[in-house]
């Protein structure tokens, strides 16, 4: 089954994912201590951690427990809150759609923003590759595992680490390293620049909406300027 | 633990649920009944822009705000730092360092503010 192709594929996906491991342990280790810190149980968090992996849905969703938050508004802002994720399976999964569904809705659920960034700039086009599913796989799986190392640690012990250490910030770092190498050109350029400050400006929205608003404004922004830059070379051209 | 109050175990097993059915819903659905799904081609030519859009949507929050404050003043240790560590990647562009660099700019930065 698995062929040197599939092997050279997954490590492939490996040490391009490596150097953000370290960045999603240290944001899954804010979320741990802010699960216990808040009120939960170590088991509960534990749980809470192992099958959800969505940490801004976990963190989201702590208040709203604290304040006996009805079940469904709790459902609801979680949804609300994971948005961005349908645009992200919209286009990762029309790589995989050969796979049976199992395997497809296991991969879609650990698929985070870091994966997608990644494989989007190794494999930009949709058509059949052997080394498409290996390489998710080797960007996935250590994600997985970096992010519940990091949330365990959190959970256990992390009453000991300082809030002004600025862990967390050492994900935002990861991300702008895996955004960078998106940005090619000037639509794209544009798009970032806007998507960045919509969601600070539209931060105070309810359930994180800030981010889909801000998102939606930069996809458009770099349509918009890719579709005038093509007119304006035909024009001169 | 004093933080502790009120959170009923029956709530927090509920709510594992449904984060589960939410992250479920939200992640996978498109990977399960995708494909009988077309979308026009130019959304899709749009959607090749999201990953970049998103992922600068979840950094510019981080980098430029305090809480609910935007905070644009040099003060600002996570933008310089953010903006130092950009600037170390498009030289260097190798990630793992990226984010030691930035770390160490970020702590050397917050120490030397904590002693002035």
């Amino acid at each position: 089954m698995s062929t040197s192709v599939q092997r050279q594929s997954f490590r492939e996906g490996l040490l391009l994912g490596a150097p953000t491991l370290v960045g999603i342990a240290a944001w899954g280790m804010v979320v741990g201590i802010a699960m216990v810190k808040s009120g939960l149980s170590v088991t509960e968090a534990s749980v809470m951690t192992l099958l959800v992996f969505a940490g801004s849905a976990q963190l989201a969703s702590l208040p709203l427990l604290a304040a006996h938050a009805p079940i469904w508004v709790i459902f609801a802002t979680a949804l609300v809150v994971n948005l961005r994720f349908v645009i992200f399976s919209a286009l990762l999964a029309p790589h995989f759609a050969h796979l049976p569904w199992r395997q497809r809705f296991a991969l879609g659920y650990i698929s985070g923003d870091i994966a997608v960034g990644l494989f989007l700039q190794r494999y930009p086009l949709e058509t059949p590759d052997p080394g498409k599913v290996p390489f998710l796989k080797g960007l996935i799986y250590p994600n997985w595992t970096a992010w519940q190392v990091g949330s365990l640690a959190g959970i256990f012990l992390g009453a000991a680490i300082p809030a002004e250490w600025g862990l967390g910030f050492a994900g935002t770092l990861a991300i702008i390293c895996v955004t960078v190498p998106l940005v090619l050109g000037r639509a794209a350029l544009c798009g970032v620049l806007v998507s960045g400050a919509v969601a600070v400006a539209a931060f105070r929205l309810p359930y994180k909406l800030g981010l889909l608003v801000a998102v939606l404004a930069g996809m458009v922004t770099a349509m918009a300027v890719e579709e005038l830059t093509e007119k304006w070379t035909k024009k001169h051209a | 633990m004093p933080d502790a109050i009120n959170m009923n175990t029956f709530d927090v097993w509920a709510t594992i649920v449904v984060l589960v059915l939410a992250t479920a819903a939200t992640r996978s659905t498109f990977w399960l009944v995708g494909h009988h799904i077309t979308i026009p081609k130019r959304v899709n030519e749009m959607l090749r822009f999201a990953p970049a859009c998103a992922l600068a949507a979840i950094i510019a929050p981080d980098l430029l705000m305090d809480g609910a404050q935007v905070q644009f003043d040099p003060l600002n240790l996570k933008l310089l730092s953010g903006i130092a560590a950009t600037i170390f990647y498009l030289v260097r562009r190798n990630m793992l360092q990226t984010i030691v660099f930035g770390m160490l700019v970020f702590t050397g930065l917050r120490l030397l503010h904590v002693f002035q």
